[in-house]
């Protein structure tokens, strides 16, 4: 019976670095982009000055906010329970995603796929100009709040 | 009996260029992934009436296709036929690969591709069928792998214990997957005999497969094969052919039989195109006529009649998983008996379901990928047997061939 | 710990987390999922009274289309329907009966779609209702396969209509049928479909099955009521009031 090992001649070991290569580019890209999620400043729009404090500490949202919604959402989904936190309630303070959201997730260049089904507009003069498309309000006062809104 | 693997050369432009092939073929089936992934799967030719269209005709026959490879692995393997211990770690490799593109046909068939490494593995629903199935596929290919190794490596007690593993385990594969479709309250979908109708054409099919794969790659690269192993591997898929037909055949006269499911039936076997598929595809070139090819002495026994009949039967297993899938969905169940739907938004008639064009890439795409992966094992891993010869005298042999020169004739021989 | 001693608890891990992990998923799975808020005293259901719906009515249909902002394409094979009206006539020309009937999601007490959904993101919840949870659906069309009803409809195509911004539309890939718009009723409103059909001709009423005195126990006990396809064993909780033949 001859007992040749297989495996172990110089393509063989060739091929397996390839696959392990192949296996660690996905660990390496989320390992890039925690890192620059960790390093990157982006610019945030502050909330109006009158909304005092978040639903948690800002520390905890610019890192964990993803996790708390998805906490939110399984109550809310699976389990019917209503809680205060929501998506909706995020754009009361920080209307404009354009210049909150879009600000950090651009940065580590990530595409939630919140937005595709939650209504939360780019920024409020696009909310305004879709209101006003759909007929429900008049030109002049689409105007006029959104110059009040800048 | 000790036999010699030599893995092919490959450096022909001929083997190259095969090779080129398939991988525009897989890249071709990643494009038109992609693009039913950003745009939605209308592009596919499915329906709200016709949900499952050729991605999962596509994924049962290639699963279908991996148990008969097994069978001729298992017969070293479990049988001790020693002579066909030369195709064991082709058979099992196949299988494997079969089993692997069963699998990415499914993966590319949801709507949400991006979510199938993720929530099945976080909330798995244990009592459906879809997610029992993939736990037996990958099951199933780790086994394969241990299998694998077991024939490279030459252990014996691991192989044999891995044989019957492996062959236990293919046949809840293919149970299971006939359960995906005989467990669910649809007129032509339910009845406990499709699982087994589906394990019984899965041997042929697989068996055929393998008649023809082995030919090629001894023919090609001009080693030496005995007709004698060939043609008994005709004989054995021309059983499976007959046990195939036969619980195909109980199954539609139950269902013809019984009154309340005759219009099912009616439209099953009569009704629309899909007939020809059935009567056509399935039963005259699917079996009977391999099924008389194979038992009569003197074709059975001839190389060429042997590689038609495999082919038949290849087109033939194909024509029946698309009978499992389509026909009972275009059927439309009856919501109001005794009575007839007159109007509605939607069409709630008989459906009709015309494959696209993008979906018949992805299907391609999936044979590329598994196409590659076993044309680089040849070159790669040592699959391929130098020579294949009948041990002995082989009773049976003896009886199909009187001619005492037939069975040492061989397929073909180095030059 | 000696190389017996490893095997033998390695052993035990083998056998005993799989056991451990179906006995876990047991109680919650498929048919039965899920727990919580939606109060497990309540059972929602439908009576549909056809003696009182319109025949050339879709108010029902368009109500629900924009609230729930569900898709229309324009062709039959893509378009989504949480409620259609369908016209049936008997097969016998003699009896000649023809009426309108909607159709919508039963609902059912046994949903073959939530045995089915391999994600658990279509689950029953505990007051009856059958909802999919568009987060975690895959896109295997498993559901609209086992749904003896044809209630079920897939996301074929991006929706553009938003109507109603109050509400998420869905993505394309994913499965989708009527909630009884539980958004609404867990607020405490009527569905879109019940309120819309109550202002013009009252076929459409909802409300608690396990309360003998609710108006719809009322009027499935003061009437002959039916559903569809009882012989499934589904339980489905839409009743019909009138409904032609067998």
């Amino acid at each position: 019976m001859s007992r040749r090992r297989t495996f172990a001649d110089k393509r063989s070991v060739l091929a397996v670095s390839v696959l392990v290569v192949f296996a660690a580019i996905p660990l390496l890209s989320s390992l890039i982009s925690y890192v620059t999620a960790r390093s990157a400043q982006p610019f945030l729009e502050m909330p109006d000055p009158k909304y005092e404090n978040c639903v948690r500490e800002t520390e905890y949202m610019r890192y964990h906010h993803w996790e708390l919604l998805a906490e939110v959402r399984e109550d809310f989904v699976r389990h019917g329970k209503r809680g205060d936190i929501t998506l909706s309630g995020c754009k009361e303070c920080h209307p404009n995603r354009e210049r909150f959201c879009n600000q950090c997730h651009n940065a580590v260049n990530l595409t939630p796929d919140c937005f595709g089904c939650h209504y939360y507009p780019e920024t409020p003069e696009a909310e305004l100009m879709e209101t006003y498309l759909n007929g429900k309000t008049t030109a002049p006062a689409a105007i006029a709040a959104a110059e009040r809104n800048r | 009996m000790d036999v010699k693997f030599k893995p092919i050369d490959g450096n022909t432009p001929r083997y190259w260029t095969l090779v080129g092939i398939l991988a525009v073929l897989a890249l071709a089936g990643a494009w038109s992934t992609w693009l039913m992934f950003k745009q939605g799967i209308y592009l596919s030719g499915m329906t709200n009436r016709v949900p499952w269209g050729l991605q999962i005709v596509m994924a049962i026959y290639y699963i279908g296709l991996s148990a008969g490879s097994l069978v001729v692995s298992g017969l070293y393997g479990i049988f001790g036929k020693a002579e066909y211990k030369p195709f064991a770690r082709m058979a099992a490799y196949l299988a494997m690969l079969f089993l692997i593109a069963g699998l990415l046909s499914i993966i590319t068939d949801q709507g949400r591709t991006d979510r199938v490494f993720i929530e099945p593995f976080s909330h798995a629903n244990p009592w459906s069928m879809f997610s029992i199935n993939p736990s037996l596929y990958i099951g199933h290919i780790t086994i394969c792998i241990i299998y694998l190794w077991a024939l490279f490596n030459e252990k014996y007690r691991l192989t044999k214990v891995a044989s019957v593993t492996v062959v236990a385990w293919a046949i809840a594969v293919h149970s299971g997957t006939g359960a995906i479709f005989a467990f669910t309250p649809r007129e032509l979908y339910t009845s406990p005999l499709l699982p087994v109708a589906f394990v019984a054409a899965a041997l042929s099919s697989g068996a055929a497969l393998m008649i023809l794969v082995i030919t090629a790659l001894f023919k090609i690269t001009k080693r030496h094969l005995d007709l004698g192993l060939i043609v008994w591997l005709g004989r054995l898929l021309a059983v499976f052919i007959v046990v195939a037909l036969y619980v195909i055949m109980i199954e539609n006269l139950h269902r013809f039989y019984l009154i309340e499911s005759r219009h099912a039936a009616m439209y099953y076997l009569f009704g629309g195109w899909h007939a020809f598929l059935f009567w056509g595809g399935l039963i005259l070139v699917g079996s009977i006529v391999p099924a008389l090819i194979l038992f009569k002495t003197k074709t059975g026994t001839s190389l060429r009649w042997i590689l038609f009949a495999s082919v038949l039967v290849v087109v033939g297993v194909w024509c029946e998983r698309y009978m499992i899938v389509i026909p009972g969905q275009t059927f439309p169940p009856e919501l109001f008996p005794g009575m007839e739907i007159v109007r509605s938004p939607l069409n709630e008639g008989i459906a009709v379901y015309n494959i696209s064009f993008l979906e018949v890439l992805q299907a391609l795409g999936v044979l590329g990928v598994i196409g590659c992966m076993f044309v680089l094992g040849l070159k790669y891993l040592p699959l391929a047997p130098a020579e294949a010869r009948t041990v002995g005298e082989s009773q049976m042999l003896k009886h199909m061939m009187p001619d005492a020169e037939v069975t040492e004739a061989a397929v073909s021989a180095e030059n | 710990m000696d190389r017996r001693d490893f095997l033998k608890r390695s052993g035990v891990f083998l056998v005993g987390a799989p056991c451990a992990y179906v006995l876990h998923v047991l109680p919650v799975s498929g048919a039965r999922a899920s727990s919580g808020h939606a109060t497990a005293t309540r059972r929602w259901g439908m009576v549909i009274d056809l003696h009182k719906c319109l025949e050339d009515c879709t108010a029902c249909v368009e109500s629900c289309r924009h609230e729930n902002n569900v898709a229309l394409h324009g062709d039959e094979r893509w378009d989504v329907y949480w409620i259609r009206k369908v016209d049936i006539e008997s097969k016998e020309p003699a009896v000649g009966t023809e009426e309108s009937v909607p159709l919508l999601c039963n609902h059912c007490d046994d949903p073959p779609c939530a045995l089915v959904c391999p994600v658990q993101a279509t689950y029953r919840r505990d007051d009856g209702i059958v909802i999919v949870d568009h987060h975690r659906c895959i896109g295997c069309r498993y559901c609209m396969i086992a749904c003896p009803y044809n209630a079920r409809f897939f996301n074929y195509k991006e929706n553009h209509d938003w109507h109603n911004k109050n509400y998420p539309k869905r993505s394309h890939g994913v499965a989708e049928a009527c909630n009884f718009c539980a958004h609404r009723l867990d607020d405490g409103r009527l569905p879109a479909c019940v309120e819309t059909c109550q202002g013009i001709a009252g076929a459409l009423t909802i409300g608690d099955l396990n309360d003998p005195h609710s108006e719809v126990s009322r009027l499935i006990a003061d009437n002959p009521v039916k559903r569809l396809r009882e012989d499934f064993g589904t339980e489905p909780k839409v009743y019909y009031i009138g409904l032609p033949g067998r």
